[in-house]
């Protein structure tokens, strides 16, 4: 969706706003982290790397953790996944190159609240900060496309015996879910399907909602077959 | 065949150590039998001539391979043939009829394993045909065929015929091997210009672009700092895509993945969306669409205004694939579209009608004035026939 309300201060009502900024290169790291700064949010840390990021996070307690994707070592999907197992209320919201769909996936999939690529504007970004603090999902138009496309290929997909029923879309869900990958904003969309911009709202956490808890479902799953809790 | 000299030329020495080893067990042959033979003076003959022959082939500086090699294996099956036929003359025929060595004894393996190594199973059946032919005809009108030489043949037809068919797949498996570490070596070398690019130039012009943004947000953009920032963000947008496209990952036999061809329309303001898997379609109906896409964001860019932004949405169907372009720019009246058909000014829209109904394909264009346009492809996942 298209950014909002740009320049208003990133605080919330506990405080300005924490971020983690997770780069592996120092120039765009410190330039994103003195961006993020001067709009009013606390940046509590930065990280050049998945394990320094995940380390940090216990001690430095980031409302939001702005994660490169590309990152040596533990990459950004292993990253997403250990931060929010440490750390389950911290946002992780995904800044990532073109040309790495089937990782954003992953990340989304792992738990990320959202995903913005790195050639997003300023005011974007900082659009994109306040939405993930405020707890709703950033849902660009690439997303979408993403998370529909998902949800297709598991229907398609053959069903597996023993596993849990593949989620699946609402008639409505699926409308919104085209709309905001052809970019409509979620004002248009709610003025287009005569609902409310709240209803547009729900709708698509709903269905990345789903798409996590499936995920998660999986995971335990597989760690039961692989006998991985035996001891735990 | 792969030019691999050392490999080649430890074939040879093979080779040659067994042609070596072959003539001196004939002429050991010969020494011992000597006083039984009709002419023994002219047997020395036959073999000083392979000896020489055999000497010339070992001694020669370059390897006798598939090169300039053709003139030397005939010359070889030529001269052993001659040598086997020589027996008739230098040796008794009682001792003939009795099934007793050929002149050559075994060199003509020698000349076998020649053509297998380098003409392949084709050139070892071939030389152990004509050398069976003539120790067939060597014994004509002396003795019929000995089992002894049934199984001389059958040895040395089969001898051919592993040795080449076996070295023919030792080369195409090196050659598969030469063509991967190529390969290899190329991807790695274009994921390390890509990571060099990534770490460097990519940091810069990010840096620089975000200069840009910060300082519109402050409120200071000077005109040539801002349109230099525009600049470099274009540019890394550009080249983020080149080093992160790689090579291209090959499809299925006569399919090509859409999504990745789309991925390459990419531009300032343009947004492509769609599944993380490919999405594979005919290769024509695949370069249908992308010309058509290109073509409606050619008209965005013509049309929709200054700084009207576009989106392309491919979605993967079980029954087909649709594209959508939608733009946020000026829009029109749906009436418009309708009367430019009736005057024959179609334009854009035939030529993106024309390419998605050639495939089997639909379009429709929605718009309305300040809504932007919306133009859906849809195509069947088969060629329509």
């Amino acid at each position: 969706m298209s950014a909002g309300t740009a320049g208003t201060a990133g605080s919330a009502p506990g405080g300005p706003v924490r971020v983690m900024v997770v780069d592996d290169h120092p120039l765009w790291r410190e330039a994103v982290a003195r961006d993020v700064g001067e709009a009013g949010f606390d940046v509590v840390a930065t990280a050049g790397d998945g394990a320094e990021a995940v380390r940090r996070v216990p001690a430095t307690r980031p409302d939001v953790v702005l994660l490169d994707l590309q990152l040596p070592g533990l990459d950004g999907v292993a990253a997403t996944r250990e931060i929010l197992a440490a750390s389950p209320t911290t946002r992780v919201l995904v800044l990532s190159a073109s040309g790495e769909q089937a990782d954003v996936l992953e990340a989304v999939k792992a738990g990320a609240a959202g995903y913005l690529v790195k050639s997003a504007s300023r005011d974007e970004l900082l659009d994109a900060l306040r939405r993930t603090a405020a707890g709703e999902a950033v849902f660009t138009a690439g997303l979408a496309g993403l998370v529909l496309g998902e949800y297709r290929r598991m229907a398609g997909a053959p069903p597996k015996g023993s596993g849990p029923p593949a989620p699946e879309l609402t008639d409505r869900e699926t409308e919104v879910l085209r709309l905001v990958a052809k970019g409509l904003s979620s004002r248009q969309i709610a003025e287009r399907l005569v609902i409310s911009h709240r209803t547009v709202q729900n709708h698509v956490q709903n269905t990345l909602t789903k798409l996590q808890l499936h995920n998660r479902v999986e995971l335990t799953r597989y760690a039961i077959e692989q006998g991985l809790d035996a001891d735990g | 065949m792969i030019d691999d000299g050392w490999d080649e030329g430890r074939l040879r020495r093979a080779v040659d150590a067994f042609r070596v080893a072959a003539l001196v067990y004939a002429a050991v042959l010969h020494a011992i039998a000597h006083d039984e033979y009709r002419r023994p003076w002219a047997g020395w003959i036959v073999l000083g001539v392979l000896a020489v022959w055999t000497a010339f082939l070992v001694l020669h500086p370059e390897p006798i391979g598939p090169g300039h090699g053709t003139w030397v294996l005939v010359a070889d099956l030529v001269l052993v043939s001659v040598a086997v036929l020589a027996t008739r003359f230098v040796d008794d025929l009682g001792r003939i009829a009795t099934g007793a060595q050929t002149l050559p004894s075994i060199y003509p393996g020698a000349t076998v394993l020649a053509w297998a190594v380098w003409r392949g199973w084709r050139g070892g059946l071939f030389a152990a045909v004509v050398v069976g032919a003539v120790d067939v005809v060597e014994l004509a009108g002396v003795a019929g065929p000995t089992a002894q030489t049934v199984n001389n043949i059958v040895l040395l037809v089969l001898t051919g015929l592993v040795v080449g068919f076996g070295l023919e797949l030792v080369r195409a498996g090196r050659a598969d091997l030469a063509a991967a570490v190529e390969i290899r070596a190329a991807t790695a070398e274009r994921e390390r210009l890509a990571r060099d690019i990534h770490d460097s130039v990519l940091q810069v012009l990010g840096f620089v672009g975000r200069g840009s943004n910060g300082a519109a947000g402050s409120g200071v953009a000077g005109g040539a700092a801002g349109d230099l920032a525009r600049l470099a963000t274009e540019a890394e947008v550009r080249l983020r895509g080149l080093v992160s496209a790689g090579p291209a990952r090959p499809a299925p036999g006569g399919t090509a993945d859409l999504r990745s061809e789309l991925a390459a329309c990419g531009r300032t303001g343009v947004t492509v969306t769609g599944p993380a898997d490919p999405v594979l379609l005919p290769a024509p109906v695949a370069s249908a669409v992308t010309a058509a896409v290109g073509a409606a964001l050619d008209n965005v860019a013509a049309h929709a205004g200054d700084g009207a932004k576009a989106w392309v949405f491919v979605e993967d169907e079980p029954h087909g694939v649709t594209v959508t372009v939608r733009d946020d720019g000026a829009g029109f009246e749906p009436a418009r579209l309708e009367a430019a058909a009736a005057e024959g000014r179609l334009g854009v829209a035939s030529c993106i009608r024309g390419r998605i109904s050639d495939v089997g394909g639909s379009v429709q264009v929605t718009s309305a004035p300040g809504e932007g346009t919306e133009v859906e492809l849809r195509v069947p996942r088969q060629v329509a026939r």
